[in-house]
């Protein structure tokens, strides 16, 4: 009998994750049937169909349409909805990825019905309960059956938290996976010529975390510090809605926009913005994925964060943790603007198979 | 320093009472640092019993908040709880949110609280069954992973919290229903006469019997097994007093299942008369969690009708026997008590004065720094 598997994703990194699962079922149909669950966590510009077309992935079969209110009201709302999407689709095994509200939701929810947990991307921790992230890492790995690990260091994390070894598999890093399958296309993409941008000869910004962008305070800081790296090296800084909105409330918008070396722009595609961080000279970012993906990419990377959940990308790739520390992030840039920065290696197993050491796993569950 | 406890279940409503009864002493002693303790009733049991009388009975403060939740599937009603706790949490700011045990009311306040920064100190950290099929083993575990302040009642709970790799923040301080149980069995006095009479018995001459757990009600081969036994042992043994919810009558009644006339089948009992009940019968058959501890801090020899149990002390202690829902076993494991234990129970459970020390470790410096202000969302 095909084993039934409800899919879940909320926001947009998690459709980046789900992309190679969805394409490994699918090489599978005879064993599976998948169905594809779209929370609606993020559903605005960001997961256009554009978004779709370009990670190959069908358009999700079910839509909870929960929208971007408080966490516990969100969280509420996803429950309540996945709730009747599991009674009525009587799924075998549940996937969840990363670490967004959905991801907490459906795997409380799941788990009360006793329906098996998959959860990729595990063991992560940045040790910072005071991340959502955290919490919903921490919940979803307490709860899940199987536990699928991108890097080392979630091993010995859910080894401390007394987790049975026998639920653990480490496989790698699914974003990778659609990293590497997409790669051709990625260098196809003509957004350096639309922006006017020469290769190595740019850097990329992406901070939306509230903790660098919510109140004026931090904002003031984060602008000081873009306002002197522009001055070393052109910046493109792809912009969510919400941070713009906040940088509107804060009053720094003019601010901003007069700094002559620093490109505000809307949010990209994922092709697009790969191949923008790619032929980048480096990366300031406070996300979560984009650590990763630089090291991927063999591209210098400063988090503006006090911690990190993937450190292997600071130990092995080429990461560097920064905070809002402007004397930091500057003997840095000048480090790589010397060509003296690491040259970081990739890290174990990110080798594009993930999915496919995902798929088979699964596939040998009774 | 302003807290909220966050209830929703008997058990929790009585335990969290213990809780209050100590921070009221503790304002009377210490005016200048007064905890102002706001308390918020998601509504999850809200029966008759729960009218103002239990809470006037018991010695209870009324709850500030009551949400209005109600039952509902495990999604649908931990969901409406966590929405509903957030709004209070938000207007309210407490610089801590105390759960209590192991409900639904448990996970959505520690969630809620969890995702808005405000630290929580969970009453009753650190149990476990094992079994993940439970649903209060899964609030358990979340509870206690997002608490930073981990009240335990035993050794074994704390063992449990650091094979989790939780050890910061753990407090062992006993179990706050011994509290309970040595202020409310002083006011049954004034009832226990009343009761007995009512259900026309006398005191040692008896067996108390309770089924309330899903496990058991829903499942009419066990819940046969069950009152088979109870029948048997009524007929030959000793009578058997039998407080049951009209839910399992009408569920039994649909099966076909009947009592032998021994077996005294009486409406659910308050929380007072229950303790009295307790106190006098010569032994108890449950399969409540908090039953299993009361027999135990009573003396009274305890046969419980599950397969595992959280307080696995009783039964090491030889007070307590898991019988399962096998009418043998349940059969074999109360003959066994008709020599009671040798020993008296040990203090396993804390002192009794668990609630004074949860309050005092409330106090501390580094726990009132903890409890920061909350940030926007």
């Amino acid at each position: 009998m095909k084993k039934r598997i409800l899919i879940v994703a909320g926001a947009r990194p998690n459709f980046v994750k789900i992309a190679p699962l969805m394409y490994e079922f699918g090489r599978h149909k005879r064993l599976f049937e998948v169905v594809l669950v779209h929370t609606g966590q993020h559903y605005d510009f960001e997961m256009s169909d554009v978004f779709f077309q370009n990670l190959k992935i069908t358009k999700p079969d079910i839509h909870l349409n929960v929208g971007s209110v408080s966490h516990a009201v969100q969280t509420a709302k996803i429950m309540i909805a996945f709730e009747h999407a599991i009674l009525e689709q009587k799924p075998d095994l549940v996937i969840v990825v990363g670490d967004v509200n959905s991801t907490l939701a459906c795997s409380l929810v799941a788990s009360k019905l006793n329906i098996r947990i998959a959860h990729v991307e595990a063991g992560l921790r940045s040790f910072d309960r005071t991340m959502p992230e955290e919490i919903n890492r921490m919940v979803t790995d307490s709860l899940s059956d199987y536990l699928f690990v991108s890097e080392k260091n979630g091993l010995r994390n859910l080894k401390r938290e007394g987790i049975d070894p026998n639920k653990i598999y480490f496989v790698g890093n699914v974003m990778i996976d659609t990293l590497s399958a997409n790669l051709s296309i990625i260098n196809e993409s003509d957004i350096l010529s639309r922006l006017r941008l020469t290769c190595n000869e740019y850097s990329v910004v992406t901070l939306h975390r509230p903790s660098n962008v919510d109140s004026a305070e931090t904002i003031a800081e984060v602008f000081d510090i873009l306002r002197a790296v522009s001055r070393e090296v052109k910046m493109v800084y792809p912009i969510h809605p919400r941070t713009r909105k906040m940088i509107r409330k804060h009053k720094f918008s003019s601010k901003f926009e007069e700094l002559g070396n620093l490109l505000l722009i809307n949010p990209l595609s994922y092709i697009d913005f790969i191949k923008l961080v790619k032929e980048s000279k480096f990366v300031i970012t406070d996300s979560g994925g984009i650590q990763e993906e630089t090291t991927s990419l063999g591209v210098p990377c400063l988090t503006m964060r006090e911690n990190t959940e993937r450190p292997v990308t600071i130990e092995e790739g080429t990461n560097y943790l920064v905070g809002r520390s402007k004397t930091k992030v500057l003997s840095f840039v000048k480090k790589i603007i010397n060509g003296k920065s690491k040259n970081g290696s990739i890290p174990e197993l990110w080798d594009g198979k993930s999915a496919k050491r995902i798929v088979k796993i699964i596939s040998m569950i009774q | 320093m302003k807290l909220i406890s966050v209830i929703g279940a008997r058990p929790q409503i009585i335990k969290a009472a213990a809780v209050s009864r100590a921070i009221a002493k503790h304002n009377k002693k210490h005016p200048n640092r007064t905890i102002i303790e706001i308390i918020a009733h998601t509504g999850q049991h809200y029966d008759e019993n729960m009218s103002q009388v239990f809470f006037k009975e018991l010695d209870i403060p009324e709850p500030n908040y009551n949400l209005g939740v109600g039952s509902g599937s495990h999604g649908q009603q931990t969901g409406k709880m966590l929405a509903r706790i957030e709004a209070v949490l938000l207007k309210e700011r407490p610089n801590l949110c105390v759960v209590y045990g192991d409900t639904n009311s448990t996970l959505a306040g520690a969630l809620a609280a969890a995702k808005l920064h405000i630290p929580v100190a969970h009453v009753e950290a650190g149990l476990r069954s094992f079994k993940r099929r439970m649903p209060e083993e899964i609030n358990r575990v979340v509870t206690d992973h997002v608490s930073e302040l981990l009240f335990c009642p035993t050794q074994t709970s704390v063992d449990n919290l650091a094979k989790e790799g939780i050890s910061a923040g753990v407090h062992q301080v006993g179990d706050v229903m011994y509290d309970c149980i040595l202020f409310y069995i002083k006011k049954t006095k004034s009832i226990e006469k009343q009761i007995l009479e009512k259900v026309g018995i006398r005191s040692k001459s008896y067996y108390l019997a309770t089924v309330h757990r899903a496990e058991n009600t829903d499942d009419g081969a066990r819940l046969a097994h069950i009152f088979k036994a109870l029948s048997e042992i009524a007929a030959t043994d000793c009578p058997v007093v039998l407080p049951l919810h009209p839910r399992t009558v009408k569920y039994a009644r649909n099966h076909g299942l009947e009592f032998a006339n021994c077996v005294k089948v009486i409406q659910p009992v308050s929380y007072l008369e229950m303790v009295a009940l307790e106190n006098n019968a010569r032994l108890i058959l449950t399969d409540s969690g908090g039953v299993q501890k009361e027999a135990y801090w009573l003396s009274v020899p305890c046969v419980t009708l599950r397969d595992e149990t959280e307080w696995v002390e009783t039964v090491e202690s030889g007070w307590n026997t898991l019988a399962g829902a096998d009418k043998c076993r349940i059969i074999d494991s109360v003959r066994h008590y008709h020599t009671q234990p040798d020993e008296n129970p040990e203090s396993i459970y804390g002192n009794g004065n668990a609630a004074k020390q949860i309050c005092k470790i409330l106090q501390q410096e580094k726990i009132i720094k903890m409890a920061g202000s909350i940030q926007e969302i």
